[in-house]
């Protein structure tokens, strides 16, 4: 029996199948220990078979956040032991003087250099000394350090200086991560970051992952499984020790739920909209499906294992509404947060985008947020009317807050989109969180998306979608052999382009070590995986690649590719092999969403009331619907409110609502 | 000044920023050259009918103040009609240096026989020509630094000239690099067209215009705020170049800022700078007006919007034919990423006297440019390496400096060292923080960066530095940084380099430059 339990700040999310039904529980989050949440859970849930669980986690992401991760000693060639605080020598802040970005994760007196050296090819030009690895061993020690993290220079052409160290550093008893093995790709200074990052987070991950294994075995005889960045499951015992895959677990299954929920619907392209208390996470997939990228920053850290593409803005339904020096109305990024909360939760004393959307009629004070809260309405029009300055009413001073909420949340979405050379009128915009919906088809108006799609567990979408993740694994080196039909360039490492049997024969032999490596691990848990080849191509001078299919089209596929993201290609340049990539795929059972019986098109014995709601610059008269009493068939006319549990959806005029088999609220915006 | 809707402005302000960001991405998306895909060496802006500044993305700092100088130059002496964009590198015609090629699109609507808006990109490009591959060698004037383009129209109703692109190419060392990011700035200014149109649909043009005159009187009201925060008086400081590279006396920069807190307004005045040189860091205006347009900015919030209102009440002075108004044939390559950063270390240590608490000590003060060519014996092929190292940040009121991070003007990132390696006969030796390097203080300056490479292959090193005898200085008590410094060790000697040089080095010799450090802040603990 499968359960996906995924933790966020408040609630912990349980997904899983019974009887041919789709089941969703909720429990409070326990501040001390997510653990507990977890395991509480499953003992109301009192599965009956041995349950697989699979877990969305925050415990990386917030240590990384918070800063609260392990004492990390950093071990690289002597002469760079600064590169890790170094980074790519920029600053996050242009125009302003005063701003520090945190410090680095390795103190400088726990950075320490080894005398070795190899080359760009790959030969040993220096070779640590073994007084010296004793010395090394001495001075970790005394650093304090609880966890140790070893990167050199192309550790990746040879990793046998990388051996000996860790073998060595393993007389130490502390965790060790080691670049040749997280991540084999070139880039020092990303790839630092990304094992030290695993260092950071290999402590506290590590034991909070083991221990929650060791009790679900004991207590349910089950097995436990985490949600990694990249949208695909792996076993607690690997991500316990590569940690660092897990650092956005939550919002990977969120893209990945969005974009299983959009599919089943009969959609292909989607852009997730999931925008939350504090803050809103959009990503895109399209008919591709979920594409990693190896470019992302989680807590200004470069993370260069596969993490799926979501943007992160700092603006959600407890963004704080306040006018800058210049008088302008301003939203967010300082939150109400939890606590105080906004306005009408009772304590908070600061207009926030849920003020705004209370006053304007869209939420509703009788029916509680979230199961949880009362809204108090009078108090928030006091307090609002106090702080509107010039603006004629509270009503367009809510209106205003909305607007300005929502142009931010535009330009993120163009960003994801526009912006990447993506038609937005080809997606549809699947909305969770619990501000998504109420803002949804709004947004999708100003950005010409056609369609809006809100989920029938609309406050469960990241659980669902570990629910219907799949155990992949994802392997990686940097080759860089250079592609060229110039003779002239014509070395050991070049070769012809029109001779592909000898690019895939010199591709061939590590493609397949990849794969060796790879299988043995998942035959060691039992599971047969189907191995996906890619590789990260790039036009010889550029500094970024572009990912695609190693097949006999590679070339001309990323020829296309290139045409396609950055409107031009060179079909005579020569091109750069950088990247080889083995994603290892075991499907498992696939997880069937149950259809509801269908009813015909009138809504009306979902309808609740009629009350006013404000659109545009007028009060309308609008329908209230209980999103649990509406049936798949159910069809309705804008202006229209639909109430749940923990979601609000907001259709405004002449849009038009249908519910599908699945009962997901589809718009035709 | 009108009144105004905070909401419809704030909505607006949130528009035009995207519309800048939009073209930028484009451009980055699309062009083809590392310099500005990787070192993201480029600026776009929105303008008003007027050739006023509406919105520019937080690109190049130093464009800051220069971009509208070309939308001006294009409005001056082209009549631009629909369907053209114009083409400008002159630094004596609305330019910087030649690299920097900027072009102008103005934005027309039915009815109206005058642009209502202009789109301009600029980009930094690898090679105009001239004496040095990469256009940034010390050259004597103008005419040795490369191919000058006064304002002309690149592209007419919409048809690009074909024998106008074939003489630029003739001109330049990488030909299809340079079309393909000519290409790029086309399409970025094409989608910042695009995309005014949908802002001008969305609102009316009556309201567009009404609403870009609101967002510079709030950008105005928001400077005026700070500058009547700030004390009255006159406030003045001079720091130097080392030389012009060709064996000059010290190169002098002065500047005294007039604060005038009843008006809210300022007047910057360069008089008493050193008259230009026969070497190519002189600056032209728009350098200098960008290094001062880029020291009031940092006085505001960070999300203000960077448009022409913000300088409406800041006047600068600078008397022609000085280092920081160069004017014909002088050479002006260096100006914007040596001459720049001086111009702002100056004007910090006047506003330091102003406003003590809100000012940082100097920062290194050089970009360190370092470019070595040659021959690869692994292809038997040219190569050319260009990289800008980076130094310590002055100490703040209320924080160190940080260490080895670039600052002020530029904000281009490094190559990684793996990737230099498989790209370049060279290895690194050597890559961390210059310890000690900052200057003593209450709170200490922040430390330069060593950069050393044993050379795999004969080659030609070009270094064009500064600051390697006047120290970055401390503030309020605070030690200055220590001067930078570049040594050539070769096979039984070493010798120190001067901090702009050509020489000329052989297979296994090394390099090593040091970064200075940014200077203290208060007096350190005794």
């Amino acid at each position: 029996m499968r359960i996906a339990i995924d933790s966020g700040g408040t609630f912990t999310d349980c997904v899983y199948v019974e009887g041919g039904l789709l089941k969703l529980l909720k429990v409070l989050s326990s501040a001390a220990d997510p653990g507990n949440s977890v395991l509480e859970s499953l003992r109301r849930i009192r599965p009956h078979h041995p349950p697989e669980v699979r877990h969305g986690t925050t415990i990386g992401t917030n240590a990384l956040l918070e800063r609260t991760g392990a004492r990390v000693a950093f071990v690289t060639t002597a002469g760079f032991e600064d590169t890790i605080a170094i980074g790519r020598q920029a600053r996050h802040n242009l125009y302003n003087w005063m701003a520090s970005p945190r410090p680095c994760l390795v103190p400088p007196e726990c950075r320490f250099g080894v005398s070795e050296r190899v080359s760009e090819s790959g030969a040993i030009l220096a070779a640590p000394r073994e007084e010296e690895l004793v010395a090394l061993c001495e001075q970790v020690r005394s650093s304090g350090a609880e966890s140790v993290a070893v990167s050199l220079l192309f550790s990746f052409q040879n990793p046998e200086n990388e051996r000996r160290l860790a073998t060595a550093l393993k007389q130490l008893g502390i965790p060790i991560s080691v670049s040749h093995q997280i991540l084999p790709e070139f880039r020092e200074y990303e790839r630092a970051s990304t094992v030290v990052a695993n260092a950071y987070l290999a402590v506290k991950a590590g034991a909070y992952l083991s221990r929650l294994e060791a009790h679900i075995e004991r207590e349910f005889r089950g097995s436990l499984y985490v949600m990694q960045s990249s949208g695909g499951i792996i076993s607690a015992k690997l991500a316990a020790e590569e940690p660092v895959r897990t650092v956005l677990s939550g919002p990977a299954g969120g893209a990945v739920g969005a974009h299983r929920v959009a599919q089943l619907a009969g959609f292909k392209n989607i852009i997730a909209f999931d925008m939350g208390g504090t803050s809103t996470d959009v990503s895109l997939i399209d008919s591709l499906g979920p594409r990693p990228t190896s470019e992302a920053r989680v807590a200004e850290i470069p993370v260069s294992v596969p993490i799926l593409d979501i943007h992160t803005v700092g603006a959600g339904g407890g963004s704080l509404a306040w006018f800058d020096r210049g008088g302008i109305l301003t939203v967010g990024p300082m939150s109400a947060g939890a606590e105080p909360g906004p306005i009408c939760y009772g304590r908070g004393e600061q207009p926030t985008v849920t003020d705004a959307n209370l006053l304007l009629g869209r939420l509703d004070c009788d029916l509680p947020l979230g199961g949880c809260v009362q809204l108090e309405e009078n108090r928030t029009r006091t307090l609002m009317e106090k702080a509107r300055r010039a603006i004629p009413s509270v009503e367009e001073f809510s209106r205003g807050i909305i607007r300005v909420a929502e142009s931010e949340m535009e330009r993120a979405i163009r960003l994801i989109s526009v912006e990447r050379g993506r038609d937005a009128r080809e997606f549809v915009l699947v909305c969770f969180g619990g501000a998504g919906p109420l803002h949804a088809c709004s947004l999708a108006r100003a950005l010409a998306i056609p369609w809006v799609l809100v989920p029938a567990m609309a406050g469960a979408v990241s659980a669902l979608g570990i629910l219907m993740s799949e155990v992949v694994r994802d392997y990686s080196r940097t080759v860089m052999i250079t592609v060229s039909s110039d003779r002239r360039s014509f070395d050991h490492q070049v070769i012809m382009a029109k001779r592909w049997r000898e690019l895939k024969a010199l591709l061939e032999p590590h493609f397949t070590a990849l794969e060796v490596i790879g299988e043995a691990e998942f035959l060691k848990q039992g599971l047969t995986g189907i191995a996906m080849r890619s590789a990260d191509l790039r036009y010889a001078g550029q500094g970024y690649e572009l990912n695609v299919p190693a097949d006999d089209r590679m070339l001309e596929g990323f020829h296309r590719e290139h045409h396609r993201r950055y409107g031009h290609a060179d079909r005579d340049r020569p091109v750069e092999v950088v990247n080889l990539r083995v994603r290892l795929i075991s499907p498992g059972e696939t997880i069937e969403l149950p259809k509801a019986e269908r009813a015909d098109a009138d809504p009306s014995p979902a309808l609740t009331k009629k009350k006013p709601v404000m659109f545009g610059e007028r009060w309308l008269e609008t329908s209230v619907f209980d999103r649990h009493r509406l049936k798949p068939g159910n069809r309705f006319q804008g202006p229209a409110v639909v109430h749940e549990y923990s979601a609000t959806t907001i259709v405004p005029p002449e849009s038009s609502v249908e519910v599908d088999d699945f009962s997901n609220l589809v718009i035709r915006v | 000044m009108q009144p105004f809707d905070p909401i419809e402005l704030a909505v607006f302000k949130s528009a035009t920023r995207s519309i800048a960001d939009e073209m930028g991405a484009a451009l980055r998306r699309t062009a083809f050259s590392p310099n500005v895909k990787e070192r993201r060496d480029y600026s776009c802006a929105i303008f008003n009918g007027l050739g006023q500044l509406i919105a520019m993305g937080d690109h190049m700092p130093v464009h800051l103040g220069s971009m509208p100088m070309s939308v001006r130059a294009a409005i001056d002496s082209l009549a631009l009609s629909k369907g053209d964009i114009a083409l400008l590198n002159d630094p004596f015609e609305g330019g910087t240096h030649l690299p920097d090629l900027t072009m102008v699109l103005p934005v027309f609507v039915d009815r109206q026989d005058q642009p209502v808006f202009y789109a301009a990109a600029r980009a930094h490009h690898a090679d105009v020509g001239g004496r040095y591959p990469g256009s940034m060698g010390l050259c004597r004037d103008i005419y040795q630094e490369g191919l000058r383009i006064p304002p002309v129209k690149f592209v007419r109703q919409g048809v690009m000239d074909r024998d106008l692109m074939r003489a630029i190419l003739a001109n330049v060392r990488t030909p299809e690099e340079r079309e393909g990011d000519l290409a790029a700035q086309m399409g970025a200014c094409r989608v910042g067209e695009a995309r005014l149109l949908e802002l001008i649909s969305r609102h009316g043009l009556d309201k567009a215009e009404r609403l870009s005159a609101a967002l510079l009187d709030y950008c105005e009201r928001l400077m005026r705020a700070e500058l009547a925060s700030m004390p009255a008086g006159s406030f003045a400081a001079e720091d130097f170049l080392d030389d012009d590279g060709f064996g000059s006396a010290p190169l002098r920069i002065s500047a005294t800022i007039h604060l005038d807190p009843p008006r809210g307004t300022a007047v910057v005045d360069f008089a008493g700078s050193s008259p230009q040189v026969r070497s190519s860091v002189n600056a032209v205006f728009a350098v200098t007006y960008s290094a001062t347009f880029y020291v009031f900015r940092c006085l505001l919030p960070e999300d203000a919007p960077a448009n022409a209102g913000l300088m409406r009440s800041i006047a600068v002075n600078a008397p022609r034919g000085c280092m920081v108004n160069a004017s014909h044939p002088a050479a002006v390559a260096a100006g914007n990423v040596e001459t720049s950063q001086r111009i702002v270390d100056v004007l910090l240590h006047a506003l330091a006297e102003a406003i003590p608490g809100r000012v940082p000590a100097a920062s290194s003060g050089t970009m360190s440019n370092l470019t070595i060519g040659g021959i690869d014996p692994r292809s038997d092929r040219p190569f050319a390496y260009y990289e800008t190292i980076a130094g310590g940040m002055g100490a703040r009121p209320t924080a160190d400096g940080l260490s080895g991070v670039h600052t002020h003007m530029t904000n281009s990132l490094n190559t990684p060292i793996e990737a230099l390696e498989y790209a370049y006969p060279f290895r690194v030796v050597r890559y961390g923080m210059r310890a000690g390097s900052g200057g003593q203080g209450r709170f200490r300056g922040g430390d330069g960066l060593i950069r050393e490479l044993e050379l795999l292959a004969d080659a030609q090193v070009t270094l064009l530095s500064d600051r390697a005898n006047f120290q970055p200085y401390g503030l309020a008590g605070g030690k200055p940084g220590a001067s930078g410094g570049a040594v050539h060790i070769e096979k039984q000697t070493s010798s120190r380099l001067p901090a702009k040089c050509n020489v000329h080095a052989k297979k296994g010799d090394r390099i090593r430059i040091e970064t200075p450090g940014g200077g203290g802040w208060g007096k350190p603990a005794p």
